[in-house]
């Protein structure tokens, strides 16, 4: 179990699901490379790695969506050679996928039986039926606040995280698999009672993350990826934290945070807003220093993402005022937030951050491509000079620029569109989770810009699932409940448990009220 | 609380629909205020016959359309059924019925091609059924190079009529064909057919065949593409190898007008079947308003777009009341 070299010896007696030496290539890009691997029944094993690593596309091979090209699998000592999901699911293999592999125009319910939803003898779908068993299915892992006739497009990220989970979960598969479980969920304490339940009907479960701290409470074992290949397989406890990350990384990695001095300066605000109310957002009232690092914290579907949609005016606000240093500003539309260098990072990289066709470098040049025009035509080379000190600043290798942006790894992705803000002159950045699903290289660049950006004099307001970073990097957290500003933890009281016990609406002293928020 | 919720999320959740519907009747009654034979029995089947062939074939492209890709081949399919209904309707006693089979062959064998096309080889839907459309414009003047031929008196005389004066023939099968799409909608391949359209990518990871799904869905166009040929034949009487050539953005158009999205995932047939009425009614009506023929035309267009705003903000509200609802 703790033996660190790879092997490559034949099906270990006992073993759930055994891998041998999986290859996978995508043209030129090798994805996977000899690649083995064994779950034992009941047994919860990590699976580490950089965005790029090959994660992802062993997720797919073992679903049934990608073929290998080399190699054998097996699931309970039989051959394992799935086409697509359904194969996959007829050999006890489930999986929650990354990328949300839910219908948005479907409901809930239709989604959790798909492909094969309960029919009658006219064989149309058994709507109430299908609907009476999402709900008890729901019900039966915790979740109470989904109501199963609901179509997913109108769910939040999060509710559609959860509903992918359980539809993994409820068929009580002999291997799960979870990848990225909590990317897009606040409340991790959910999927760990999921997970332990999974583990107490006999399943074996392989958890992708790229939060060690997961790992380390969930797992025993852990396997690390790093550029398609198998680099660790050992014992979580064995290995400290740095040694885990430069195993990823392939390089040492000191520390994940580096502790910075505030930046914050005197005179007017840069932003302050008062009163602001509106759809999802009650009584808001805040005020972002030149230099701050402002961060905001909240369980999922707290109406965070509507406050800061409505900052850029995405969503007319009812009443309430902002001002920009000092000066009453109309932020009535993304432009015109812009104009008052107010940019918005969205929650969506996919669909609303990136133009997905593009080259990188168009991506980051878009807000200021006129600047690059001679004659009204672009010339690419101002272009490049344009970028180019920019990608610096969030650390983006040059020789990405010219390859279209889809090619690039999530990571490297983000840091386009944190580019892309920059070279618009943002002086108030809205960060709305800038580091969800993206790999610990990645978010130490997006860590190191964020303060550098604030240290210029700028003013960041930073919403993150993730409480760690929100403890290291901010200068102070606002903690949104139910639409509103529950409380703000001022700097020195700035701890995980502390924002937590505001973020569940407990009040400062209440702690551990985290699970009664579902309702 | 959750069911009338529910009820009220269904009803608005049509919302275009609901606009083609409307917009249908708001025509239909002027029409109706102006024509005195417009309400009587003969006015109906008139108006329904006039709309059928449409209507058949608008809701078979729906399909397609539905699972996210394109078929401009349904009118060439349409005009090769016709000039074989033309050609051996008239042979023996049940030419019809072998007429009958043959377009439905022909319709099938033609949307399976076109789904193999597609869904097999991956070709990008648009440019692979305007070449079947060519093909097939070209085997409709191999069959008949000019107009001509005759269809079997039976077949005209018993589609187009009235059962004992009373129910037109016609909205006999306009109600067979929403009865099967109300059927259809909600089954499995139903389901499958949204997802398709919706999002590929998340439909097969939920294990849905979208292939295979989306052959389906040319199949079954095909197969209404033969039966609207069948019912062109019925109303024509002979067979034209270009009789059908105004169709195809007609077909379109319905499909629209109907609410559903071009980009699929989106609408149904009941929308383009209401299309279909809305712009066979508005020659009704302009002709009854006196309006010039050369004139119908640009209220084609005009009603089109308004009939797409007024669905597109319709979509809005329905979705802003689901959010509030969920």
């Amino acid at each position: 179990m703790s033996d660190s070299v790879p092997s490559v010896v034949g099906p270990s007696a006992g073993s759930v699901l055994d891998l041998r030496a999986i290859g996978k290539r995508y043209g030129a890009t090798v994805a996977l490379q000899d690649v083995s691997l064994t779950l034992l029944p009941g047994e919860i094993c990590g699976l580490l790695g950089e965005n790029g690593a090959g994660k992802s596309t062993l997720v797919k091979a073992l679903s049934g969506v990608v073929t290998p090209d080399t190699g054998e699998m097996y699931v309970g000592g039989a051959p394992y050679r799935p086409r697509n999901v359904l194969d996959a699911r007829a050999f006890g293999v489930a999986t929650a996928f990354q990328e949300l592999s839910l219908v948005p125009t479907l409901s809930v319910a239709v989604n959790l039986f798909l492909p094969q939803p309960g029919i009658n003898r006219l064989h149309m779908i058994a709507r109430r039926r299908v609907e009476q068993e999402a709900k008890a299915i729901l019900g039966a892992h915790g979740i109470r606040d989904i109501p199963p006739a609901t179509l997913v497009g109108d769910l939040s990220l999060g509710m559609r995280q959860r509903v992918e989970i359980v539809r993994a979960l409820w068929r009580q598969p002999r291997i799960l698999l979870l990848d990225e479980p909590t990317a897009a969920l606040a409340d991790r304490d959910w999927l760990f009672a999921q997970v332990a339940a999974a583990v107490g009907w006999g399943a074996s479960v392989l958890y992708i993350s790229h939060k060690l701290d997961e790992v380390r409470r969930l797992c025993g074992r852990c396997v690390i990826l790093r550029n398609g290949r198998k680099v660790r397989d050992a014992a979580v406890a064995a290995m400290s934290d740095d040694d885990i990350f430069s195993s990823m990384a392939g390089r040492s990695v000191v520390e994940t945070f580096v502790a910075v001095p505030p930046a914050i300066r005197p005179g007017p605000p840069m932003l302050r807003a008062t009163g602001l109310r509106g759809p999802g957002v009650d009584d808001v009232s805040f005020s972002l220093a030149p230099g701050e690092i402002l961060g905001v914290a909240g369980l999922e579907g707290q109406g965070q993402a509507r406050l800061f949609q409505s900052l850029i005016g995405l969503h007319p606000l009812q009443s309430g005022r902002i001002e920009m240093r000092g000066k009453p500003a109309a932020l009535r539309s993304p432009r015109a937030a812009r104009r008052h260098g107010v940019v918005l990072v969205p929650e969506e990289r996919k669909t609303e951050g990136i133009f997905k066709d593009l080259t990188t470098v168009a991506n980051i040049s878009l807000p200021v491509i006129a600047r690059a025009a001679r004659l009204r035509l672009i010339s690419r080379r101002a272009e490049r000079r344009l970028v180019e000190p920019i990608t610096e600043a969030v650390d983006l290798s040059p020789r990405t620029l010219k390859l279209p942006i889809a090619a690039l790894s999530g990571g490297n992705q983000q840091k386009a569109v944190l580019a892309r803000a920059l070279a618009s002159g943002a002086r108030c950045l809205l960060l709305f989770d800038p580091t969800r699903g993206v790999d610990v290289g990645a978010k130490q660049s997006i860590y190191r810009m964020i303060q550098g950006f604030a240290a210029a004099g700028g003013a960041v307001l930073f919403y993150s699932t993730e409480l760690d970073e929100l403890v290291h990097l901010c200068d102070r957290c606002l903690v949104i409940y139910r639409n509103r500003i529950a409380g703000e933890v001022p700097r020195e009281a700035l701890s995980q448990e502390h924002i937590l016990a505001l973020a569940s609406g407990a009040g400062p002293s209440g702690q551990g009220a985290a699970m009664e928020l579902a309702g | 609380m959750a069911a009338p919720s529910g009820r009220w999320r269904r009803a608005l959740g049509g919302g275009p629909t609901a606009v083609a519907v409307l917009l249908f009747a708001a025509m239909y009654a002027v029409y109706a205020a102006r024509t005195e034979t417009a309400t009587t029995v003969f006015g109906i089947t008139n108006l329904l016959n006039d709309g059928i062939v449409l209507a058949i074939a608008s809701a078979g492209l729906t399909l397609v359309v539905l699972a996210g890709e394109f078929d401009l081949s349904g009118v060439a399919v349409i005009a090769v059924c016709n000039c074989v209904v033309a050609t051996i309707s008239t042979f023996g006693d049940f030419g019809w019925l072998v007429a009958l089979l043959a377009v439905l062959a022909i319709g099938g064998a033609a949307g399976l091609l076109n789904g193999l096309l597609v869904a097999g080889l991956g070709l990008q839907s648009l440019a692979a059924t305007i070449g079947t459309m060519i093909a097939a414009e070209g085997v409709a003047l191999l069959i008949l190079s000019a107009p001509g031929g005759t269809v079997a008196d039976v077949i005209a005389d018993s589609l187009t009529g009235d059962i004992r004066s009373v129910v037109p023939v016609a909205a006999v099968i306009l109600a067979g064909l929403c009865l099967a799409w109300m059927v259809l909608k909600r089954t499995r391949f139903g389901i499958a057919l949204y997802a398709a359209g919706t999002d590929a990518a998340a439909a097969r990871l939920s294990g849905i065949d979208v292939p295979r799904t989306k052959l389906k869905a040319f199949v079954l166009a095909g197969l209404c593409y033969g039966a609207a040929g069948y019912m062109l034949s019925a109303q024509t009487g002979t067979g034209d190898p270009r009789a059908s050539d105004a169709l195809l953005l007609f077909m379109y158009a319905s499909v629209a007008i109907g609410g559903t999205s071009l980009m699929g995932g989106r609408g149904g047939a009941f929308g383009s079947i209401a299309g279909a009425g809305i712009l066979t009614v508005m020659q009704k009506m302009l002709f009854a308003l006196g309006v010039a023929e050369f004139y119908t035309n640009v209220f084609n267009g005009v009603i089109m777009i308004v009939a797409l705003v007024i669905g597109n903000a319709s979509a809005a509200v329905a979705q802003r009341m689901r959010r509030r609802a969920a």
